[in-house]
């Protein structure tokens, strides 16, 4: 690594995270309930624990998440489980306020 | 958008819908149902102890019995009738459910507590499952080895793509998944067990009668109350709820109950006006109950809840607070039934007199000595007793915020996602015998109150100015995430996340100890679950 320079935020983030052993917060804060833990880059919470190397604002690549079950219990997978979900909006971070969750079928 | 509003809390009721108590009743038992419902797909084994293929060959609570039917119905066009439903699920969790002990280390997602970080999980589950949902939907399962390999290829049928996640690609996960989880689970979670056989076969206590209840809810604060349980039909049950607040306004509420396998409850009240849920579970011996109640439409805002059976000797169920300070008076309310004024604290904590009394508490003021031994003491009120009930303190040298870790989603706006608050509480400590904090021997003093602040995590919250973006915490704790949707005025025009250290501060005699948790302000969940 002393070779090379991170150039962009993320990857500084990445040295700063490593260098300051803080993998095992992240790991905790990985396993809160409900959370996912795929953090490629993460739904809640990115691989450093923080924030900054989400996809923000989240409905620029809410469909991207979608369509390729990447979260499925966090976002409607729309490959096989939820196909109709949000089909009504085309553009996420334009309508994001016409988009529901989904909730389990009952009675 | 109301209508749309409206369709959502119908759904979301609908998701605890097997609390309901419609009056229409079905004409048919669980097994005619499954015949009538399911056999176009599932098939009869001719076998009187497993008679279904696939539906016997797993073990559920309620709840999950409930998704499996939502999936059922969402995915595989299953039609049942809302009663039918009913039955079916009360069928299942009855013959087909898990024992006490195979759920006690699970309560917390049944309960829907928050911000929960799972302990101890198995290695194999925490790489295989938990990428996507927590390690107790796992643990609230029992099946055959060969079940949780069919398992494994409905994930691979339904998530095509769940190769292809971090964590999963770097391996041949499918074969990990099939080969090696598959049979860990099946051995750590088989479908036959001692403690299911037992259970089932052992009598089962009734439920009705008198309780006596001690509570808490964040924006209530603590509560006592009395609950009078009457038989409706079998497993069911009305409820009538008296109590008092710490504050001394009086709370009152009715509702419904059902009890699923012997012990699990599941009640809807309305408390002073409010829709809540109760998920507990009964003792072995049907005496005491315990578990979570929460707001039915905001199941963060709620808190745990303990119950003993009144019967014609003294109940004691809790103290609070659970400390005093050496050389102070206070005043202790012991939440109990058949209360004698014979209290005793032990050597240094005199009883100064009973302040009040009713059905559920007594307010009793108590003065430490300014010499008292520092340590829990037993309460003895007349034959009955409770241990570690209060704790003797020197000062407060350690403040813990609970929980340590969570999590707060953005919301409304006018969307149809409804902010997800985050609740705190302060633990106080005394330093213990080394007179340094932080070490094993530190005494637990219990809940204390605390004020509350907000301040950025890190050098990058600073930077983004997170704090002015993501929420708001009040005096009680509750901390109110930031709006749903773009900010323009954010770079990037990012959501109203942030990166946040909660920061809540005991103070006494002058004197201000405070702790820290973590707290990120994240986006939303877009896919509700039963059991998460």
């Amino acid at each position: 690594m002393k070779h090379l320079k991170s150039f962009n935020k993320k990857a500084k983030m990445l040295d700063a995270a490593v260098s300051q052993g803080d993998v095992e917060e992240v790991v905790a804060m990985q396993s809160v309930v409900g959370c996912t833990s795929v953090n490629d880059p993460g739904w809640e919470v990115d691989p450093f624990g923080g924030l900054g190397s989400l996809c923000q604002p989240m409905e620029s690549d809410l469909y991207g998440c979608a369509d390729a079950c990447w979260w499925p219990a966090q976002v409607p997978d729309t490959m096989s489980t939820h196909p109709n979900w949000s089909q009504d909006v085309a553009k996420a971070d334009e309508d994001w306020r016409k988009i529901d969750a989904v909730f389990p079928e009952s009675e | 958008m109301k209508n749309r509003s409206m369709k959502r809390v119908l759904r979301f009721g609908g998701a605890v819908a097997f609390l309901g108590f419609a009056s229409t009743v079905s004409a048919i038992d669980g097994p005619q149902i499954i015949k009538e419902n399911c056999l176009l797909c599932h098939s009869e084994t001719g076998k009187a102890e497993a008679p279904f293929s696939r539906i016997s060959q797993q073990r559920k609570t309620p709840e999950g019995w409930q998704m499996t039917i939502n999936r059922m119905k969402s995915q595989r066009g299953l039609l049942l009738k809302p009663e039918d439903e009913r039955v079916l699920i009360k069928y299942l969790a009855d013959t087909q459910g898990l024992a006490p002990s195979e759920t006690a280390d699970f309560r917390y997602v049944l309960e829907r507590e928050p911000n929960v970080v799972e302990q101890n999980v198995p290695e194999h589950l925490a790489s295989t499952c938990m990428g996507c949902h927590s390690g107790a939907r796992a643990g609230l399962q029992r099946r055959t080895t060969d079940e949780w390999q069919k398992l494994v290829h409905f994930h691979m049928g339904q998530v095509p793509s769940i190769e292809y996640l971090a964590g999963h690609r770097d391996r041949p996960w499918f074969q990990i998944a099939l080969n090696e989880t598959s049979t860990q689970l099946g051995e750590g979670y088989p479908l036959v067990t001692k403690a299911w056989d037992d259970w089932k076969a052992a009598p089962k206590a009734p439920l009705n009668g008198d309780w006596v209840m001690s509570g808490f809810m964040p924006d209530k604060g603590e509560f006592s109350a009395t609950v009078s349980v009457m038989p409706n039909k079998k497993d069911e049950y009305t409820l009538l709820v008296n109590g008092y607040y710490a504050n001394g306004t009086k709370l009152t509420g009715s509702g419904n109950a059902k009890v699923f396998a012997g012990y699990e409850w599941r009640g809807a009240v309305v408390i002073d006006g409010r829709k809540m849920r109760q998920v507990f579970a009964a003792s072995e011996d049907g005496q005491s109950l315990s578990g979570r109640m929460f707001l039915k439409n905001d199941d963060v805002i709620g808190g745990e809840v303990f119950a003993k059976k009144a019967g014609k000797s003294p109940v004691i169920v809790s103290v609070s607070p659970t400390y005093i300070k050496q050389g102070t008076t206070q005043t202790l309310k012991i939440t109990g039934s058949n209360l004698s004024e014979k209290i005793s604290l032990g050597k240094g904590i005199s009883v100064e007199g009973v302040v009040s009394k009713t059905a559920d508490h007594m307010l009793v003021k108590v003065k430490a000595d300014a010499k008292a031994m520092v340590g829990d003491r037993t309460l003895a009120v007349g034959a009955s007793s409770l241990d570690a009930a209060l704790a003797v303190y020197d000062s407060v040298a350690r403040v813990d915020i609970t929980p340590g870790e969570s999590i707060a989603r953005i919301g409304g706006n006018g969307g149809p996602i409804p902010k997800q608050k985050s609740i705190y509480r302060a633990i106080g400590y005394a330093a213990g015998a080394d007179g340094k904090p932080g070490t094993e021997d530190d005494l637990k003093l219990g809940y204390m109150p605390a004020t509350w602040s907000l301040k950025p995590f890190d050098a990058v919250a600073e930077e983004e100015h997170d704090l002015k973006y993501a929420g708001k915490i009040n005096a009680q704790g509750i901390f109110t995430p930031g709006d749903a949707g773009l900010n323009p005025e954010r770079k990037m025009s990012t959501n109203n996340v942030g990166n946040l250290a909660v920061v809540g501060t005991v103070t006494e005699g002058g004197a201000a100890v405070s702790g820290e948790a973590h707290l990120l302000v994240t986006v939303q969940d877009f896919v509700k679950e039963l059991i998460q």
